[in-house]
């Protein structure tokens, strides 16, 4: 999979890309995180009056209540796709287990004795789960709040606890997962917009991967 | 009307409204032991508020309908019971109860959408709902109604419009039997308690005031024959705002705006501190 750089986008220096993710796999991953961000937007229009000015860039507050929803369908049907694609690349092994343990040394760039990550590091592969549980919950939930005038009032009472805890827990999710993928890891964007990385940037960051695709 | 004086609550309105220096609250009171039946209230709520009404299926009571709609705000409901042997109807009107701490308006996310008078009465803005029907949770006595079609919630307004020019509510005029008043909240209280003390002394002494303390007493008083009893009436027993609501408006608001505001802050905080990592490792490095 290792590329030659192409004689037109030839630089000064001599790197050599790698393709980190399909134009498919791009393709899904921006869908479910626009989505994404237009339900938790007007999502929180709603979660606090003081955030509530949020619905007036998207349209106003009956159309935000209106067309929330829809956004968290379309959400959980591209995520459906998302899941379907990397679910089993994002199963844990014990290399994983182990370096979930020591996440606290990586956090602070102290990465000695951390197991070496795969095509996916260990707080990927937990993010993903933690985002599709999540997102379970969301969309069970926001069903029942869709069409209060029809739903048992358990459910209900349920729902409107159950849907923002897990609104909070994604988003949490999410404001680490951006982090991560652009200012803390310089490179990684680039592999999710562009769809390559360098091979000093696979090797750093994910060295199982990176030969395993040099051995191909 | 989301501003002035003479507000005590706004929904999703951080503050609430403005201080008031009214004293006196209003009320309505219902003494189920002299309603017949007559439904001349449901009638002139209809008229008043300009309703059409709605066909329902005939389920073998004499109950307009099973229950409120969005364009029926004043049900009175026909409960069937047993006293000494002897089928009786256990009357009782049925609507918003415009509560002291209402559930509805707790629930509401839009600003101004449902609105606490200093007076008392709880109202509804159309023009400011936008239909998310939080407030059919939040409210214990299941009255707030969806219009399927407009998607506003509608209630029982109290005719805010007819007290605040100094009219009583249509119902009250309509009512033939004094069943129902309209007055101050205390005077109303005081008047409950001296029909109570006759029921008793006239050998009812189940008799009492239904006021539900679970939602700080409410503006829509009742009194009761077996005031014990208030499930056979079609009241809920011990009416609460649900915990989940209160949880879902009171602590995990803040715990919730904390977390996320705690994250946003702890990812610049540990940029500042770690910086990016670096990816200088040389790939030959490696194998
Ligand atoms: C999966 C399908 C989803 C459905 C069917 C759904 C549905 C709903 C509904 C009906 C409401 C009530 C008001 C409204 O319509 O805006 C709501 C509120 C909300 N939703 Fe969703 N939603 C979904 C996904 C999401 C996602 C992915 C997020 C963001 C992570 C989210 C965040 C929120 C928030 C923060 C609220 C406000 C909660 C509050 O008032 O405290 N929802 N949702
Ligand atoms: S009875 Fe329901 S709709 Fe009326 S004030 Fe109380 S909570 Fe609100």
């Amino acid at each position: 999979m290792a590329l030659k750089t192409p004689a037109s986008r030839q630089t000064a220096s001599t790197e050599t890309r790698i393709i980190r993710f399909s134009t498919a796999e791009r393709t899904v991953h921006w869908a479910v995180a626009l989505a994404f961000l237009y339900a938790t937007l007007t999502g929180l229009a709603l979660w606090s009056p003081r955030l509530f000015w949020l619905s007036a860039i998207f349209g106003g507050g009956t159309t935000v209540r209106a067309w929330h929803p829809w956004g968290g369908v379309l959400f959980a049907l591209f995520f459906a796709v998302m899941f379907r694609r990397w679910n089993r690349q994002m199963r844990l092994d014990g290399d994983d287990r182990r370096w979930l343990r020591l996440a606290h040394r990586y956090a602070v760039h102290d990465e000695s004795g951390l197991p070496e990550a795969g095509r996916f590091n260990a707080g990927q592969k937990a993010l993903f789960w933690m985002q599709a549980s999540s997102g379970s919950l969301l969309l069970l939930t926001g069903l029942v709040l869709w069409w209060p005038e029809i739903m048992p009032r358990l459910l209900r009472e349920i729902s409107v606890l159950i849907h923002p805890i897990a609104a909070v827990v994604s988003i949490g999710g999410l404001i680490i997962h951006v982090y991560m993928g652009t200012a803390a890891v310089p490179g990684a964007f680039r592999g999710m917009t562009q769809g390559w990385v360098t091979s000093e940037w696979a090797a750093s960051h994910h060295s199982k991967w990176y030969r395993e695709i040099r051995r191909r | 009307m989301t501003t002035g004086p003479d507000l005590k609550a706004i929904s999703a309105t951080p503050g609430g409204a403005a201080a008031t220096t009214r004293s006196h609250t209003v009320a309505k009171l219902i003494d189920t032991t002299t309603c017949i039946g007559c439904k001349a209230c449901e009638v002139a709520c209809q008229e008043w508020n300009n309703q059409q009404f709605t066909i329902g299926n005939f389920a073998g009571t004499y109950q307009t309908l099973p229950d409120l709609t969005h364009s029926f705000w004043n049900l009175i409901k026909f409960n069937e019971s047993e006293q000494d042997g002897q089928p009786v109807w256990l009357m009782a009107k049925y609507q918003c109860m415009h509560c002291v701490d209402p559930g509805c308006l707790r629930a509401c996310p839009a600003p101004g959408a449902i609105v606490q008078n200093a007076n008392g009465i709880v109202d509804f803005n159309q023009d400011q709902c936008i239909g998310c029907g939080y407030c059919m949770t939040g409210c214990p006595f299941d009255v707030p109604k969806l219009n399927p079609i407009t998607k506003k919630v509608h209630k029982c307004t109290l005719c805010t419009d007819r007290v605040s020019v100094g009219l009583e509510p249509a119902c009250i005029k309509a009512c033939p039997t004094n069943c129902l008043s309209f007055g101050t909240r205390e005077d109303l209280l005081r008047k409950a308690e001296t029909r109570v003390d006759a029921l008793k002394e006239d050998g009812r002494p189940q008799a009492g005031i239904y006021n539900p303390e679970g939602v700080g007493g409410t503006h829509v008083i009742y009194v009761l024959a077996q005031a014990d009893q208030p499930e056979k009436y079609g009241l809920p027993k011990d009416p609460r705002i649900p915990w989940t609501v209160a949880l879902w408006k009171g602590p995990l608001k803040w715990a919730g705006n904390a977390l996320l505001l705690g994250g946003i802050l702890g990812a610049f905080l540990h940029y500042l501190r770690y910086g990016p990592k670096d990816s200088g490792k040389p790939a030959d490095g490696i194998d």
